[in-house]
Formats: C-alpha cells, structure tokens, sequence
C-alpha cells in the first residue's frame, strides 16, 4: 500500500451519501444517529475540530504516542552509542580530569538526540500517515469544507438502505444532501 | 451547548467524613509517637557531630573527586582570596538541633506547598483557562494552609536558628578583620544574611502573598453569591492574580535563599530559587490531584471527569521532567566547573550521602517518569495514587537533603524524627484543608468558565 495509492483516495470511491451542515450541534446529532442505526460512516470533514466528534463515530487513537515512543528509544540509543563511540573509543579527551563514561555531561547529548529522533519521526509518521505530501491533490467534497460548513460521508453499497439513511440525516436539517458517484455529485 | 449528551450543573457540599477525620488524627497521632521515639531515641543516643573524622576518610578515599581543588575544600585549607572558612559542621550542637531542623524542614515543605497551590491558582486565571474551574476550590483550600507553616518555621528560627544557620551562628561571634575565625565570606554576606532579614522577610513577603490569596478566595466568595453572568468578579480575579503572580515570582526567590540556601552559607547557585520552587510546584499539584481523586471517591465533584485527571496527570508528569531539567543544569555546570566555592553543596551530599543523592533522583524523576508516562496510567486513580505517593514522599526527602547535610555535616539519615514531623504536619494539613473545603459549595456555580470546563475533553 504504497502512499500515493489511488484506493485511498475519495476521488475513486463508488458511492457515497453527502450531507452538508452549518452547525456542528445538529451534524453531532445527525452522526450519533446514524451510527445508533449502524451505517457506516466514511469520515466526517469539519473546518475546525469539533469536540466530542471523535468518540461519536468511533475513531481510534491515534498511534502517534507509540511511535514516539519507539523513535525516542531509537533516539536514545542511536545518540548514546555515537558519544560513546566519539568519547571512549575513538578519541578520549581528559577534560577538567573529568570520567569519559557516562559523565553527566552525556546528558544533555541523550536528551537532545532523543528529542530530536522523537521530533522527527513523529513528524515524518504524521504526515505520512495522513498522506500529506508532495503531490497529493486536495480532495474536497465540497470547498466550504475548509470555511464553514461540516459534512458527512457516508458509504453506500450493499445493505445499506439510501432512503433511511437520508431521511435519517433530513431529521437533523442539513444545508444539502448530495450523492457522489465516481466522482460526480449530485445534488437531491 | 447540546452534544447529545447534556450534563446537568449543580451545587454540591462537601462533608468532611468522620473516616477521613479519623484518619487526619490517626496520621497525626502516629506522628506524635514517631516524633516521641525519634526525640527519645534522640536523648539516649549520638548528637549529630564528631563527624570531623569521617569527613577526611570520605573525601581522600573517593576516586573520581580526589583532585587537589576537591581537598582544599574540605580539608578547609586558607583561600588565597577570601582566607580561611569558619567551622560550622564540626561544632558540638544540642540534641534538639535535630527536632528543631525537622521542624523547619515540614514547615519549608508545607510553606511552599500551600504557595505552590495559589499560584497555580493564580496561573489558571492569567493563563484564562477554562478546563480547571471544576476544580479550583481545591487550590482554593489549600491556600488557606499558609500561616500554619508560617509559624511552624518561626518558631523553629526564633528557638534554634544560631545551630541551624552557619551564618547566624557567626553572626553572634561578632568578629572583625585580622580576628581568629574571621570568615572574609561570610562577613561579606553578612548584609543580606543577618537575624532581622532572616524574621523579617519571610514575615512580611508571606504576608503579602496571604493578603493576595485572602482577596483571591474572597473575590471567589463573592462571585458565588452575586449572579450567574456577572463577570466583574472573574475580571478582578485575573487582576489579582496577575499582581499577585508578578509579585511572587519576583519574591520567591528571596525566602528561598534565606531559608533553604543559606544552610550552605559559602555557597550559593543562581538556579536555587527556581530549583526549590518547582520541587513544591510539583508537589503540589501531586497533592491536589490525589485530593481530587479523593473527593470523587467519595462521590463530590460529579462534574470533574478522566479528562480533568489526565489534565492533572499531565501537569504532575510534565513538571516531573522539569524538576530533572533543573536539578541536572544546576549539578552539571558546578561539576563541570569544579570551582572549589561553588561545590561544597554537592561535596558534601555526593561524597557522604551517595544512597540519599541517588534516591532523590529516582524517587523525583525516574519512577514517576516511567510510572506516569503512559496515557492510560494518567487516568487510572489507582496508578497516579501510587506515583503520586512516591513523589510527595520523594521531594519532602529533597527538601529534607537541601537543609539536613549542610546543617549536621555527614552522618544524618531519615529516621523516626523525620517520618514523624511528616506525619504529624502532614495530618494537620489534611484536617485543615478538608475542614477550609466544607465551607464552601464545590462547584464556581457562577464561573463564566464553568460550561467550558464541564465539557473539557482531551480526545480520544
């Protein structure tokens, strides 16, 4: 699955179900309905994080503290064998008749290395993980997305009954509803 | 604010249970009876001193230190510039020098602690934080706790600060330049380090904070009776607060250096003031999240949930690394130095309190870091109480080992003494800050903060 990978993106989906909201109070009320009549909801897009959200439609946590965790160990290893290499091995000074091994004075090179790796990788592991990078085109359902307004997407298919779900969304007054076929939206 | 889920705002009333009563005074008791073997133990036994022995034994079989520069200073040979050092570890001292010592040490701990809390308070206020209102009356008891260590240190100056205090026992020699055991450094901070700075500081600064902190829990009073939208409290709040928070971390530093840093009266380290803080700042906050934790055991402050916990977790974690930050810059520039003046603080405590030195370090810094680093661990009451336990335990020993080994020199250990004075003070400060809690509804029902902070959520 490599990162560009166009079965990620929204743009080649089939079907989805849009609905276009003003208000994150009735977009909330409209999500936990449809998850209370188990549809599957594709993501749900707002221009700023709505509280609550997250835990409505059921998203994971992120993994981002474990792999900062793992990058930080790295980190500490990597910057500690370097010193050690540096400081004991290959050129031993006698600073102020200072100890060469593990001296305080190692401690803010771990730490900095540490922070560093830890830094790094989580930025890498973000914006990959999110697809962000050069190349990509921006998939909007719907421009506003990014301004003011709030939208759900919903998979379509097999065992999913459109007329439910739509009323289901017209009960908490969306702005739109629109369906998206390949691309194409319409609006309904 | 309707997210599907619709929390109901409501006043509660604290009671201090007769269990937890039971419990302050069971603390309390079992202090006296440890402070009574400790003092008796006290009378039978040694006098911290005579040491003069082990202090050359420890300093010329060390390894890494045994550097010319490292035995001047202990074996007090005369400085080229400031001439010799007067004699302070050595001295004979009294038996209740140790009770006395302890004395100041809970008094310093729970001083600073009680300072801490109202700062942290302050802070909320400046910073315009909303996720702490559900819990402000906490920091808002604790702040009632300031004048009992007040006294506490007071009396132990007033009765034995001349064997405490090297300085003030110099004070009284009254010596002059050419005089035997004329000490050129300590006359020298003699302007600062005198007996009327030493009860007169303190005296006024914490009277001053006080003063704030009445004002900040009276204007709170206040916004709970007037009426819900009524802002002009909360607006005078951030006023207060801001003065009050200038004023503190301009001053801090001034009680610090009297009470704790002066113990080492040759000595001194720019970073000592923000060093002793923060070991109390964090302290604190361990503090008030176990009291949290508490008070929901007992079924108050329905509106505070996980999320406000892993809030306090955070902050008890974060300030965990932060103590560690400023212990390690200020050891490492003075090992790294190795300027003879500079070192008698670490001498001292590295080369005859190694166990003391290392245990501080864990207990402070490595078991709460990994103890407290995971999420889950931050919203578990049973982890954060162990954690937090450990770390009230670990820095009432680095309080204990800023002011012990620069009064008694080597030979001093945590004893029944130490544990008992803990227990004792510490007894005191769970009757008094539960009985300050009682007197006021839980919930800032008239914050204007106080939605924001009911639906606080850190995401999943």
């Amino acid at each position: 699955m490599g990162i560009l990978d166009k079965n990620l993106s929204i743009r080649n989906r089939n079907k989805m179900l849009i609905g276009v909201w003003e208000d994150e109070d009735s977009l909330m009320a409209a999500a936990s309905d449809l998850v209370h009549d188990g549809v599957k909801i594709h993501d749900i897009y707002t221009p700023y994080p709505v509280h609550g959200l997250d835990r409505i439609i059921g998203v994971r946590r992120s993994k981002l503290a474990r792999i900062a965790f793992f990058c930080a160990i790295t980190g500490f290893t990597l910057v500690t064998t370097m010193i050690w290499y540096m400081y004991v091995i290959d050129w031993p000074l006698n600073i102020g008749n200072k100890p060469v091994r593990f001296a305080p004075s190692w401690a803010p090179v771990m730490f900095e290395g540490t922070v560093l790796c830890t830094a790094f990788g989580m930025g890498f592991f973000f914006f990959w993980r999110n697809r962000l990078v050069h190349g990509i085109k921006n998939e909007l359902l719907d421009p506003r997305q990014t301004d003011d307004y709030l939208i759900i997407a919903v998979e379509t298919g097999e065992g999913v009954d459109n007329n439910a779900v739509l009323s289901t969304m017209k009960k908490h007054s969306p702005v739109e509803l629109r369906e998206f076929h390949h691309g194409v939206q319409t609006t309904i | 604010m309707g997210h599907g889920h619709h929390i109901e705002i409501k006043q509660e009333q604290f009671v201090f249970s007769p269990k937890a009563k039971r419990f302050a005074i069971i603390m309390m008791v079992l202090g006296l009876v440890f402070a009574g073997i400790g003092i008796a133990t006290l009378k039978n036994g040694e006098t911290a001193s005579h040491h003069t022995e082990a202090t050359h034994n420890a300093a010329g079989t060390h390894e890494e230190h045994a550097t010319a520069a490292t035995h001047e200073e202990h074996g007090n040979v005369p400085n080229e510039k400031f001439g010799p050092r007067a004699e302070f570890h050595n001295l004979e001292k009294p038996a209740s020098t140790r009770i006395w010592a302890n004395v100041l040490v809970a008094g310093i701990f729970f001083l600073m602690i009680s300072l801490a809390a109202l700062f942290w308070y302050a802070v909320q206020y400046v910073a315009n934080a909303g996720w702490s209102v559900a819990i402000k009356r906490v920091p808002e008891a604790v702040m009632t706790f300031i004048p009992v260590p007040l006294v506490l240190i007071l009396i132990a100056l007033f009765v034995d600060k001349n064997n405490i205090y090297h300085w003030s026992h110099y004070e009284h020699l009254h010596l002059k330049a050419g005089d035997a055991g004329f000490d050129k450094i300590l006359d020298g901070k003699s302007g600062f380090l005198n007996s009327t700075m030493l009860f007169a500081f303190p005296t006024i600064l914490v009277t001053i904070w006080y003063i704030l902190g009445r004002k900040l829990r009276s204007l709170s009073a206040k916004e709970d009776a007037g009426q819900k939208g009524d802002v002009s409290f909360f607006k005078k709040s951030i006023t207060f607060s801001a003065v009050f928070a200038v004023i503190f971390g301009f001053t801090i530093s001034i009680i610090v250096w009297l009470l704790v840093m002066s113990v080492d009266a040759h000595w001194y380290s720019t970073i000592f003031g923000i060093y002793t803080f923060i070991t109390h700042w964090v302290t604190s906050i361990t503090i008030m999240a176990l009291m949290i934790l508490y008070i929901r055991k007992e079924g108050y402050l329905k509106l505070v949930t996980a999320e406000h916990m892993h809030d306090m977790g955070k902050f008890m974690f974060a300030f965990t690394v932060f103590w560690a930050y400023i212990w390690l810059s200020q050891y490492l520039l003075i090992w790294y130095a190795q300027i003879p003046e500079e070192m008698a603080y670490y001498q001292l405590r590295f080369e005859n309190y190694k166990f003391n030195f290392l245990l501080n370090f864990f207990m402070c810094f490595c078991i709460p870091f990994l103890g407290l680093l995971m999420r889950s661990a931050k919203r578990n009451p049973l982890v954060m109480t162990i954690f937090g336990v450990i770390m009230i335990m670990g820095h009432y020993h680095d309080v204990w080992f800023m002011i012990f080994p620069g009064v008694f020199g080597p030979g001093m250990q945590i004893g029944f003494l130490e544990v008992g004075t803990f227990l004792l003070v510490g007894g005191f400060f769970i009757y008094w800050v539960f009985t300050a809690l009682t007197k006021r509804g839980l919930v800032a029902i008239n914050h204007p903060y106080l939605e924001e902070s009911v639906y606080h959520d850190t995401g999943v």
